[in-house]
């Protein structure tokens, strides 16, 4: 069995720098590696660290948090995050939302909905490695000193 | 002529696929939201990933079989390598030499710096320090180990085995060298080890005989396993510098398998296993010292001549 302690706590530890932009959203951008430890109950639990050694075909995680540091709410919060070109998106990250994904930066949606143009004109379903960049859009407005985390999983190519 | 050179021109470079050593990915999101009825928008930092370097390297040896060292040093024997930076990082790579016989020295290593696959003094560069310059990633080159006899005769065994280490580090693939890496990354030893060996058998040029024996294993399934039943077939190779009288080749057959009747040949032309006319025989009570054995008498043998003996056992 794998569990999955809060991203949250490992997150602090990792010396991120949050953005210095005034205003009342505060956006931390994160890349981590799972490492994983046989727990005494004999269980493995997967920690995210902060990265070394990645090489080519290493998973990576990226996690972008929020918070509301203002004493309004937020609405139509929406985050947008292209995926460096180097990286190939594989899906979200367990304890996440799925994102809406794009293959083209304009069009949004679910995998499953889009498809890619080839040059000769067909189209076909697109996979995981045609996403140029994905998005989370909050339901609900975010309230004053609430907070969250968005994070999907990639592989170095 | 025009064609093969063509052909080499347009030979496309090793295109490597892999994400490079010291590639920084850079990841920054962006959100916009609502304020006051008024939209907004907030960029994140900007988190930096330094990809960090594997080493891995392949060595393969150019040609086959056993090559001969010629005597005089001024005639050195030339043994070209390839060596491949086999992963993402821009590498160097030490080469460890070691010869089994003294009576070879190694005069050198060089770089086949025009790339035309042969040894020039003129051209090609000598090693320093045993170092190959950095490679980029996927690029192959060749070295060549520069061998001299001496007037001393090597053993029949003799072997010349080079070593190839990635510079920044070698060992148990995962092995990590913090901050070594291309562009301030880490390096990680990939599965190669980061080192690649290649064993190469030396005879010598030296005037007299030289026997070269070699095996290879049949089984009933058609596969190379030796196992009860399984087939070996061993060739004796006898190497005549001058012509000599009275050569004979005697062998015994390996304890644990037995002489396959009527396989006995001598340049390819089968020999009775009965002591009588022909050159060759088995002789099961003990045809040599150590019990039985195939015997073969080649007689006169010309000068720069070269005879071939096989014969067939099967495993107990």
């Amino acid at each position: 069995m794998i569990t999955r302690p809060m991203i949250a706590a490992v997150l602090v530890a990792t010396a991120a720098v949050a953005s210095a932009a005034a205003g009342p959203l505060q956006v931390t951008s994160s890349i981590l590696v799972e490492a994983r430890a046989a727990a005494a109950d004999g269980t493995t639990r997967i920690a995210l660290v902060k990265p070394s050694k990645v090489t080519p075909g290493d998973k990576v995680i990226f996690v972008v948090s929020y918070r509301n540091t203002g004493t309004q709410p937020l609405g139509n919060v929406v985050l947008d995050n292209p995926l460096p070109r180097q990286v190939a998106y594989r899906s979200a990250n367990p304890g996440s939302p799925a994102p809406d994904v794009s293959v083209d930066g304009k069009t949004f949606g679910s995998l499953e909905t889009l498809r890619v143009r080839s040059l000769d004109g067909s189209t076909r379903a697109a996979s995981p490695n045609d996403v140029t960049s994905v998005r989370w859009r909050l339901a609900s407005p975010l309230a004053a000193g609430s907070q969250g985390q968005f994070a999907f999983q990639a592989v170095l190519k | 002529m025009a064609a093969s050179v063509f052909a080499f021109a347009v030979r496309p470079s090793i295109v490597c696929a892999e994400t490079l050593a010291g590639t920084p990915i850079l990841n920054t999101a962006n959100l916009r939201y609502d304020l006051e009825g008024a939209s907004r928008s907030v960029a994140s930092n900007t988190v930096t990933l330094i990809v960090a370097e594997r080493l891995d390297t392949r060595l393969v040896r150019e040609g086959q079989g056993a090559v001969v060292v010629a005597p005089s040093p001024a005639a050195p024997t030339i043994v070209p390598f390839v060596l491949t930076n086999a992963d993402n990082g821009t590498e160097s790579f030490i080469l460890e030499t070691r010869l089994s016989s003294p009576a070879i020295t190694l005069r050198g290593l060089a770089i086949d710096a025009d790339g035309d696959g042969r040894y020039d003094p003129a051209v090609d560069t000598a090693l320093v320090d045993a170092t190959v310059p950095p490679l980029v990633p996927g690029r192959s080159i060749t070295v060549f180990a520069i061998l001299a006899g001496t007037a001393e005769r090597p053993a029949a065994d003799a072997t010349l085995t080079v070593t190839a280490r990635a510079l920044t580090g070698s060992g148990a693939p995962g092995t990590a060298y913090a901050g070594l890496g291309d562009g301030g990354g880490d390096a990680v030893v990939g599965p190669t080890g980061a080192s690649a060996s290649v064993v190469v058998p030396l005879i010598s040029a030296i005037a007299g005989p030289a026997l070269v024996k070699s095996q290879s294993v049949r089984a009933t399934d058609g596969s190379q396993t030796a196992v009860r039943d399984s087939v070996i077939t061993y060739t004796l190779e006898a190497r005549f510098t001058d012509a000599v009288s009275g050569a004979r080749i005697a062998d015994p057959i390996p304890a644990g398998t037995a002489f396959v009747p009527g396989s006995l040949t001598l340049d390819g032309a089968p020999l009775s296993d009965a002591a009588d006319d022909d050159a060759g025989r088995f002789d099961a009570a003990g045809g040599t010292a150590q019990g039985p054995g195939i015997a073969v008498a080649l007689g006169q043998v010309a000068a720069a001549s070269v005879h071939v003996v096989q014969f067939k056992t099967k495993i107990q």
